[in-house]
C-alpha cells in the first residue's frame, strides 16, 4: 500500500482518498481533453486546514500535486503532471459569510459561480464575473484562471470582485492575502489571481458582491457578414457606450446553437450576430439602447430585435453560453483558442481566421466575447485523423500568429496552462519570463504547486533552473541570450556566491530533488546578503557617469543626494546599471509628491546615500486608440496631461489619486493610490493593462499586455502596482480607459454632526443610485473647498455620473431621500463641479501638515472611526480629514500638531481599533520626532502577519535581489520576524 | 488513444456515437444531485460517460469494481440530459452501460439477484404482478404497514426495510380536508370492490380521444390518480378509452440494463396500443412516460419496429401536458388553507418536458396557496427502487429535498410520478415531517368534484 496515500487518509478520512486506478481515470484530464496526466491520487479535502494538512505531507514528501476545481478549464490547468497528486476542491463549497452592507461574500473556493449569485440574489445582489461555464466551475477555479465572463467588460474580471483570499503555501502555511482597501505592502492577491494554481491553493475568498442592476436591455443585431457586425462592435464602444456585454456569434455558430437544446430562434441566415446587453438605472436606458440599435443599423444590421422579458433574455443568453458545447457536436473533438485583439482590429484579424482555416480546410465558427476584442476561434475535427489533426494545429498556431502580430495576446481567460505556454514565447521575451519564474519561485521555491503550468520549467528553485530546458546556460551559470554571448552582469558578486546554488541543482530531476528546506533557505541567503555589493564609487565619480548618459543639465547634485533625470527608457537602464554600482538606494520619482512619505521608518543610524531618477522628462503620450479605449504613455507624463489629451476622444483615465497637477502616471501606479471616485470607477489596478519595468539589474521587462483582457503569465502588473519603487522602475504604461460621462454633478449636503450624513449616505447606498463618488468631509475639510455654504458643518458630496437623463434622474431622486432624512440642511446641487473634487484630490498633497495618515477599512467600520478622531488632541472642530465612505478610506491631514505624545497614543487606539474591524492604517508622512513615538508604539514592525512579510521579502529579493530600490513598501521587510 | 465507434464492446457498442458527443465541458455537473453530494467525478455525468468510454476503448475493464460502482451510483434523473449543450443521450448510455454491467459475468450480490428475478418473473407477467399488488395494498390499506412502522420493529431489521414499509405507507391516498375526499379513497383504494364508474362525464362533442398508460405501480397503488385523471380529462373534453392489453412500461428493466426485457415489453406495449390510431398515449407517472416516449430510440435497430415505436413515442405525453393543450376548466376553491407546493418529477422534465404543464394543473384550482419548491427540478432520490439499491446516496439526496419542501413550509407537495410521490412520503414520514403527498391531477379532480362538475350533465358550449 502507498504510505503517501495512508498519510493523506491519516488527514482527511479514507473516504475522500482516492487512489484506484479506475477511479483516477476521470482526473486525468479537464475540459480541454487532449492532454491527459493520470494522478497518484486525489484528494478531497474539507477545510483549510485539511488542505493545510495535505499540502504539508506531499511537501515533507516532494510530491507535487495540482488544485482542481470542477475541471471545467479549457488549458489542462487542473491535472497532475509527474503522477502528483490532484487536491480536489469540491467539497468545499459552503459559502461562509454574507456581509451585505459591506457587498462581500466570504466563500469557500469550491463554491459554484453560479451558486453563489443564487445564494445573494435575496439580498438583490450577484457575483459579476459570469465565464461561461459559471453553472459549474468553482470560484477558486475562477482565482486560478483569472476567470472573465460575458459581462466583464463592464465589470471586470474576478481579479477585480476579489477583495481577499486564504491561500495554503506550498509547504503547507496558511497565508491571508488582500484586505480592506489600499493596505501597505505588495498587492500579492492581484499576482496570486490568475497564477494557475502555481502559487498555492487558495480555500476560502472574499470576493465583492454588486447590486442586481434596475434595468437591463438586451439586443440581438443580426448582419449579413462578419466584418460589418465587429465593425458596429468598435463603434459601439467609439459612441461613448460600455455595454455589460457585447458578444458575437458567427453563422456556423449560429446553426450550431439553434439545432440544439439551446436554440433561441437567432437568425440562421445571418452572417454574424451582436447580443448586445445594457444595464443599470431605468433612467436613460432606453435612450442608450436607441443609440446602440442605431449605431448597429449604420453598420449595416438587418434587424434590431430587443428582448421582450427575461425569459427571452435568459434564452438568449443560454444560447451564447451553450454556443461551445453545441457545437460539440459536429464533430468528436474540437479546438478552441481565447486570444484577444485590440477590439479596432476584430474585422482584419477575423478575416484572417476564416482564411487561415479555409486553407488547411478546416471549419471555423466564432463566437466570442467582441466588446473585449476576445476571440474564441473554434474548430471542430476529428482527432482520429491525424492528417486533419495536424492541419488543426497548424492552423491554430497561424491564427495565434496572426492575433499576436496585431498587438494581441495568446490567451484572454482561459489561461496558459499545459496548453499555451509554446505560445508564451511569441509575446515574453526571456527576460519577462524569467522575471514571473522568479516570482513563482518566490512562492513555491520548490516547485511542488501544479508544476509544469504556464512556463514549463521542472520543479526547482531559482530561475537559472527554470531556464534550463529552454534557454541555455553558459558553464558558469550565466544566462545566454538571443546573440549567444553571456551577458555580463554589472555588479560583480562575491566569489562564494558567484556560482550560487545552480549547477548542483540545474542538474537535479524529478526525483533527486533536494529537499525543499534547503533550497529556500539557498534562495534566501543568494538572493539578500547585501554585504556582498561591492562598495561603491563616491558621489562625484558616479555624477560623471550619469552625466555622460544623460547630459549635464539633467544631474543635480544636492547634500550628499543625487538627481538624475533620463529622457528614455535606454537611458533610464543605462543609469540603473551605473547605479548599481553605487552603495546607497536608488530612489524613483515620479511627481515627488511624497518626500519622506512611506514612513515611519526610524531613519537609520548613519544617513544612507541616494540616487533620485525622476521620471520627468519621460513625459510622451505613446499611442491612444480610441476604439480600442487604451493609451500608452511614458511614466513620467501627468495624469492632467494624459487627460487633456483624451479629452479630445472624449475618453479619460478616471482616477482621482492625491494629485496638485503634478502627479505622473508612474507614481500613481507606483503608489496604487486612489481617491473619492474609486467607488465609482474601481482603483488603479484595474486600469493598468500593461507595463515596461526596468529592474534591479538593468534588464527591462514587460509585463502585461495592450488588451483589455489579458492572463498569459502572470499578472506582475498587480505586483508593481503600489509597489512604491521598490521592485524596479516602472517606464511606460498602458491603461484602460473610459468614455468621458455626458454629464457629472454633485450633490452637497450639510449636517451639524456626522451622524446624519451617514445616515443620508447609507440611504443612497442602499437605493439604486449610482453615485460615482460618495464623500464626508469634516468642517475645516470643508471649508478649503470652493463650495458654498455656511462653515462649521460637515459636508456630504455625492457625486453622479452618466447620460444627462441618468444624472438628472439620480439627483432629483437622492434630494427626495435627503429631504426625509433628519438633521440635513442645505441641499445643494453643484453642476460645474471639476473644481470641487480637484480640490479634494489636492488637498493631502499640501507640504506643509507633519502628519498625515490614512486608515484603510470595510465601509461599515468608517463610523466608529469618526468617533475615535475626537481623541486627537485639539482636533476637535479643527481636524481636518475626508472620508470616501462606500470605500472604506478616510485620509486625516493634521495640520500641527500641538501634543506629539497624545497624538500618537490616539493614532495607536485608531490602528488597534481598525485592526480589530480588518482593517489598517498606514501613517504616510510624519516627521522626525512623530516617527520615534510611532516606533515606540509599534508602528512599522508586525504590520502584516509575519508569513505575509516574508512572503514579500521573498518576493522583493526575487526581482532586486541586491537590494538597490528601497526596501520599505510600508511594510519593513523585517519587521515581521 | 481513440478507438473507431465499431470496436466498443457490447451495448454501449452500438451508443458509441452517443458516448462520442460528449464534449466533456463538465456543465453537467452541477445538474447531478450524486456529484453535488460526493464532490467525486466518478459520480458525475461527464466522469462516467469517461468510464464508458474507457470501457469502450478498452483502457477499463466492464468488470472492473469502480466501474460497476459508479455506474449504480447514478440515479437516473437526467438532470444533466437538459444541462448538456451536446445534447448528450445521457440515459441510453446509462441503459447501455448497466447491460454491459449485467453481461460482464460479475458475481451479483443478492440484492442485484432479488431485483433481476422479481423483474423478470414478477413484473413482467401481469397477473403475478396485480397479485403482488394485491397483497401489498392489503398490508397498506389494512394498517399492518403502519403499525409495523410505528412499532419500529422494521428499523431493527434493517434501514431498508423499514424505508420499504414507508414507501407502501405513503402510497395512500390524501385526505384533503373533506368528509367526502375520504369516503372516495377509502372505496377506491378497497381492491376487491367493484369501481364505480365516475367517467360518466360524458366528453364533448368533438372531443379528443385518448388512452391511458396506467402503468404497474399506477394501477396496482396508485389507481385513483389514474380514475382522477381519466375523470378530469373527460371533462376538459377528452375521452379516454381503456385499453387492457398494456404491460409495464419496462423502465425498471431499462435502468436496471435488461434492455431485452425492456424491448419485449415495449414491442407488447405499442402492440396494445395498436388500436388508438395516432390519438394521444396519457400517462400520469413521469417515469413511464418518459420510457415510452424512448420506444423509439430503444426500438431504432429493430426493423420490424423502428417506425411503429417512433409512432408511438410521438403519442405519448403526460396528463399535464394534454390537459394543458385544452382549454382548461377551473374548479371550485380549494378548501383547506394549507400552503401546496410542487416537486418536478426528474423524467417528467427531462424525459417529457413538462416543466409548466403540472404547475397549470394547480392554477387550474382556485385559492390554492401555492409556494414554489426551491430546485423543485432536483431528484429526490426516490429513482425507481435507487432508494433500496443505494440507500445512504439516496437519503442524503432525499434529505436536501425535505430541507427545501420544509423551507416552504408547505404541508402538501404535489408531485407527477408515483416513484416520487412515495419517496418524498416515506421521507417525511420517517423524518417526522407533517407532510401529504399527492399528484396534481388529484387536486384539480377534487376541485372538479366540489364544484358539483361530475354530476352534471356535460357543459355546453
Amino acid at each position: 500500500m502507498d504510505q503517501l496515500v495512508e498519510n493523506l487518509c491519516a488527514v482527511v478520512g479514507r473516504d475522500h482518498v482516492r487512489s484506484e486506478p479506475d477511479e483516477l481515470l476521470v482526473y486525468e484530464c479537464d475540459a480541454l481533453t487532449q492532454h491527459k496526466h493520470l494522478p497518484r491520487a486525489v484528494v478531497f479535502p474539507a477545510s483549510t486546514e485539511e488542505v493545510a494538512g495535505v499540502v504539508g505531507e506531499l511537501a515533507r514528501s516532494g510530491v507535487s500535486f495540482a488544485p482542481r476545481g470542477a475541471g471545467t478549464g479549457l488549458s489542462g490547468g487542473a491535472l497532475a503532471v509527474n503522477r502528483g497528486v490532484v487536491i480536489e476542491m469540491a467539497r468545499m463549497r459552503r459559502v461562509l459569510k454574507i456581509d451585505v452592507e459591506n457587498r462581500l461574500a466570504v466563500v469557500q473556493t469550491g463554491v459554484v459561480n453560479a451558486q453563489l449569485s443564487r445564494a445573494v440574489a435575496a439580498h438583490r445582489l450577484y457575483y459579476a464575473p459570469d465565464p461561461s461555464s459559471g453553472a459549474a466551475c468553482t470560484i477558486g477555479g475562477n482565482i486560478a484562471e483569472n476567470a472573465g465572463g460575458i459581462h466583464c467588460l463592464k465589470y471586470g474580471v474576478t481579479t477585480d470582485h476579489v477583495t481577499a483570499a486564504r491561500v495554503v503555501l506550498a509547504d503547507g502555511r496558511i497565508v491571508d492575502l488582500g484586505g480592506a482597501g489600499e493596505s501597505a505592502g505588495y498587492d500579492l492577491l492581484g499576482v496570486f489571481v490568475g497564477s494557475e494554481g502555481t502559487f498555492g491553493i487558495a480555500t476560502e475568498a472574499t470576493v465583492r458582491l454588486l447590486p442586481v442592476p434596475q434595468a437591463v436591455r438586451t439586443l440581438l443585431a443580426d448582419f449579413a457578414d462578419v466584418d460589418d457586425a465587429s465593425r458596429a462592435v468598435s463603434a459601439i464602444i467609439a459612441e461613448g457606450i460600455i455595454p455589460a456585454a457585447l458578444e458575437m456569434v458567427d453563422n456556423a455558430t449560429i446553426r450550431a446553437v439553434e439545432a440544439s437544446v439551446f436554440a433561441a430562434g437567432l437568425p440562421l441566415d445571418a452572417g454574424a450576430a451582436l447580443l448586445i446587453e445594457l444595464d443599470g438605472l431605468e433612467a436613460g436606458i432606453d435612450e442608450e439602447a436607441a443609440r446602440v440599435e442605431g449605431v448597429c443599423r449604420e453598420h449595416g444590421a438587418r434587424g434590431v430585435r430587443r428582448a421582450v422579458d427575461e425569459r427571452e433574455r435568459k434564452k438568449l443568453w443560454a444560447a451564447r453560453k451553450g454556443a461551445f458545447g453545441a457545437m460539440g457536436r459536429l464533430a468528436p473533438d474540437m479546438m478552441i483558442q481565447d486570444a484577444v485583439v485590440p477590439r479596432s482590429c476584430l474585422p482584419t484579424v477575423l478575416a484572417e481566421t476564416y482564411r487561415i482555416s479555409a486553407k488547411y480546410g478546416l471549419r471555423l465558427a466564432n463566437v466570442f466575447h467582441a466588446g473585449d476584442g476576445n476571440l474564441h476561434p473554434f474548430i471542430s475535427f476529428d482527432r482520429r485523423d491525424l492528417e486533419e489533426l495536424r492541419r488543426v494545429e497548424e492552423a491554430g498556431r497561424e491564427i495565434m500568429e496572426a492575433c499576436v502580430k496585431v498587438g494581441g495576446t495568446i490567451t484572454g481567460e482561459h489561461g496558459v496552462g499545459l496548453d499555451k505556454s509554446a505560445y508564451l514565447p511569441l509575446i515574453f521575451s526571456p527576460d519577462d519570463l524569467g522575471a514571473m519564474l522568479r516570482v513563482r519561485a518566490a512562492f513555491d521555491p520548490a516547485g511542488l504547486c501544479n508544476p509544469g503550468k504556464i512556463i514549463p520549467a521542472p520543479p526547482g528553485c531559482g530561475e537559472a533552473r527554470a531556464f534550463a530546458p529552454r534557454f541555455p546556460t553558459s558553464p558558469n551559470g550565466e544566462y545566454q541570450h538571443g546573440n549567444g554571448e553571456p551577458r555580463t552582469r554589472i555588479r560583480e558578486s562575491a566569489p562564494d556566491q558567484s556560482g550560487d546554488s545552480s549547477p548542483q541543482l540545474s542538474q537535479s530531476s524529478f526525483g533527486e530533488r533536494p529537499a525543499p528546506e534547503v533550497m529556500l533557505t539557498t534562495l534566501l541567503s543568494t538572493a539578500s546578503d547585501s554585504s556582498t555589493r561591492t562598495v561603491g564609487l563616491n558621489l562625484s565619480g558616479i555624477n560623471r557617469a550619469l552625466a555622460s548618459v544623460v547630459g549635464d543639465s539633467n544631474v543635480d547634485v544636492r547634500e550628499g543626494t543625487l538627481s538624475v533625470r533620463p529622457a528614455s527608457e535606454v537611458e533610464a537602464c543605462e543609469i540603473i546599471k551605473l547605479a548599481s554600482t553605487f552603495n546607497g538606494e536608488l530612489v524613483l520619482q515620479g511627481g515627488g509628491l511624497w518626500p519622506g512619505a512611506w514612513g515611519p521608518r526610524v531613519v537609520a543610524s548613519k544617513p544612507v546615500e541616494r540616487i533620485y531618477i525622476s521620471t520627468s522628462r519621460m513625459n510622451r503620450i505613446n499611442s491612444h486608440g480610441p476604439a480600442d479605449l487604451v493609451a500608452t504613455a511614458e511614466a513620467g507624463v501627468t495624469l492632467t496631461a494624459l487627460n487633456l489629451k483624451l479629452g479630445g476622444g472624449n475618453q479619460w483615465l478616471p482616477l482621482d489619486p492625491p494629485d496638485d497637477g503634478s502627479a505622473t502616471l508612474g507614481g500613481i501606479v507606483a503608489t496604487g493610490l486612489g481617491g473619492p471616485q474609486t467607488l465609482g470607477y474601481g482603483p488603479v489596478r484595474g486600469f493598468v493593462l500593461g507595463m515596461r519595468v526596468v529592474l534591479a539589474d538593468g534588464r527591462v521587462i514587460k509585463v502585461g499586455g495592450r488588451v483589455v483582457k489579458n492572463v498569459a503569465g502572470y499578472d506582475l502588473c498587480k505586483l508593481f502596482t503600489g509597489s512604491r519603487g521598490t521592485l524596479g522602475l516602472i517606464t511606460e504604461l498602458t491603461f484602460r480607459l473610459r468614455p468621458r460621462p455626458e454629464r457629472e454633478t454633485t450633490l452637497t449636503v450639510r449636517g451639524d454632526t456626522a451622524g446624519p450624513l451617514l445616515e443620508a449616505a447609507r440611504a443612497v447606498r442602499a437605493g439604486e443610485f449610482l453615485p460615482v463618488a460618495l464623500e464626508l468631509l469634516s468642517p475645516r475639510a470643508a471649508s478649503t473647498l470652493p463650495v458654498e455654504g455656511p462653515a462649521s458643518r460637515f459636508v456630504l458630496l455625492v457625486r453622479f455620473a452618466g447620460t444627462v437623463k441618468a444624472v438628472e434622474s439620480q439627483i432629483e431622486r437622492a434630494r427626495a431621500v435627503f429631504a426625509r432624512c433628519a438633521g440635513l440642511s442645505t441641499i445643494e446641487t453643484v453642476e460645474a463641479d471639476t473644481q470641487l473634487w480637484r480640490g479634494i484630490s489636492i488637498l493631502p498633497t499640501h507640504l506643509l501638515y507633519p502628519l498625515k495618515w490614512r486608515a484603510n477599512a470595510r465601509s461599515s467600520s468608517l463610523p466608529g472611526l469618526l468617533t475615535l478622531l475626537d481623541s486627537f488632541p485639539s482636533s476637535r472642530g479643527r481636524a481636518l480629514w475626508c472620508a470616501s465612505l462606500a470605500s472604506g478610506r478616510l485620509r486625516m491631514l493634521h495640520e500641527e500638531i500641538a501634543d506629539a505624545e497624545a497624538c500618537a497614543t490616539a493614532l495607536s487606539a485608531a490602528r488597534t481599533f481598525l485592526r480589530e474591524e480588518g482593517g489598517s492604517l498606514e501613517v504616510e508622512v510624519a516627521d522626525e520626532a512623530m516617527r520615534r513615538l510611532l516606533a515606540a508604539r509599534g508602528f512599522g514592525s508586525r504590520e502584516l502577519p509575519a508569513a505575509n512579510v516574508e512572503l514579500m521579502k521573498r518576493v522583493k529579493d526575487a526581482l532586486d535581489p541586491h537590494g538597490l530600490f528601497p526596501t520599505s513598501c510600508g511594510v519593513e521587510p523585517d519587521a515581521g520576524r | 488513444m481513440n478507438v473507431q465507434p465499431s470496436e466498443l464492446t457490447g451495448a454501449l457498442a452500438a451508443e458509441g456515437s452517443k458516448l462520442l458527443a460528449c464534449i466533456h465541458c463538465g456543465l453537467c455537473l452541477e445538474a447531478c444531485p450524486t456529484y453535488v453530494h460526493t464532490a467525486d467525478e466518478n459520480d458525475g455525468p461527464r466522469g462516467r460517460i469517461y468510464l464508458m468510454r474507457a470501457v469502450g476503448e478498452g483502457r477499463l475493464d466492464a468488470a472492473s469494481p469502480s466501474f460497476e460502482r459508479h455506474i449504480n451510483r447514478c440515479l437516473g434523473c437526467r438532470a444533466c440530459e437538459s444541462a448538456c449543450p451536446a445534447g448528450v443521450e445521457y440515459g441510453q448510455l446509462l441503459e447501455a452501460a448497466r447491460a454491459d454491467l449485467r453481461e460482464g459475468g460479475r458475481r451479483r450480490g443478492h440484492t442485484d439477484w432479488l431485483l433481476g428475478f422479481t423483474l423478470r418473473h414478477i413484473w413482467s407477467r401481469p397477473r403475478r404482478l396485480r397479485l403482488a399488488f394485491a397483497a401489498a395494498r392489503l398490508m397498506r390499506d389494512s394498517g399492518i404497514a403502519g403499525w409495523l412502522l410505528g412499532s419500529r420493529l422494521p428499523r431493527i431489521v434493517s434501514a431498508r426495510a423499514e424505508f420499504a414499509l414507508a414507501l407502501l405507507a405513503s402510497s395512500a391516498p390524501v385526505a384533503f380536508g373533506h368528509e367526502e375526499a375520504d369516503a372516495d379513497a377509502r372505496v377506491e383504494s378497497v381492491p376487491s370492490v367493484k369501481r364505480p364508474d365516475t367517467t360518466t362525464a360524458a366528453p364533448r362533442a368533438g372531443a379528443v380521444r385518448a388512452q391511458l398508460f396506467a402503468g404497474c405501480v399506477g394501477e396496482g397503488l396508485f389507481a385513483r390518480v389514474n380514475r382522477a385523471a381519466e375523470r378530469v380529462l373527460g371533462v376538459n373534453g377528452c375521452a379516454v378509452e381503456k385499453t387492457p392489453a398494456q404491460v409495464c412500461c419496462g423502465a425498471l428493466h431499462a435502468h436496471a440494463g435488461d434492455l431485452e426485457g425492456a424491448r419485449r415489453l415495449a414491442r407488447q406495449n405499442i402492440e396494445a396500443f395498436a388500436g388508438g390510431g395516432a390519438s394521444p398515449v396519457v400517462t400520469t407517472a413521469g417515469g413511464c412516460g418518459a420510457m415510452l416516449a424512448s420506444y423509439a430510440q430503444m426500438l431504432e435497430h429493430d426493423p420490424a419496429y423502428a417506425a411503429r415505436a417512433r409512432a408511438f413515442s410521438e403519442r405519448v405525453r403526460d396528463v399535464s401536458q394534454q390537459l394543458a393543450s385544452t382549454n382548461l376548466r377551473t374548479g371550485a376553491p380549494h378548501g383547506p388553507r394549507v400552503v401546496a407546493t410542487y416537486d418536478a418529477s426528474c423524467h417528467l422534465i427531462h424525459g417529457q418536458r413538462a416543466f409548466s404543464e403540472p404547475l397549470m394543473l394547480l392554477a387550474a384550482v382556485p385559492g390554492l396557496a401555492f409556494a414554489p419548491l426551491e430546485d423543485s427540478e432536483v431528484c429526490c432520490g426516490g429513482a425507481g427502487v435507487y432508494n433500496l439499491l443505494q440507500p445512504d446516496l439516496s437519503a442524503r439526496v432525499l434529505g436536501e429535498k425535505l430541507t427545501r419542501i420544509r423551507e416552504t413550509g408547505a404541508r402538501l407537495v404535489a408531485t407527477g410520478n408515483a416513484g416520487c410521490h412515495m419517496q418524498l412520503g416515506a421521507g417525511a414520514r420517517l423524518a417526522g415531517l407533517d407532510l401529504q403527498v399527492c399528484h396534481p391531477v388529484e387536486l384539480l379532480d377534487e376541485s372538479y368534484r366540489r364544484a358539483g362538475m361530475y354530476s352534471q350533465t356535460p357543459a355546453t358550449e
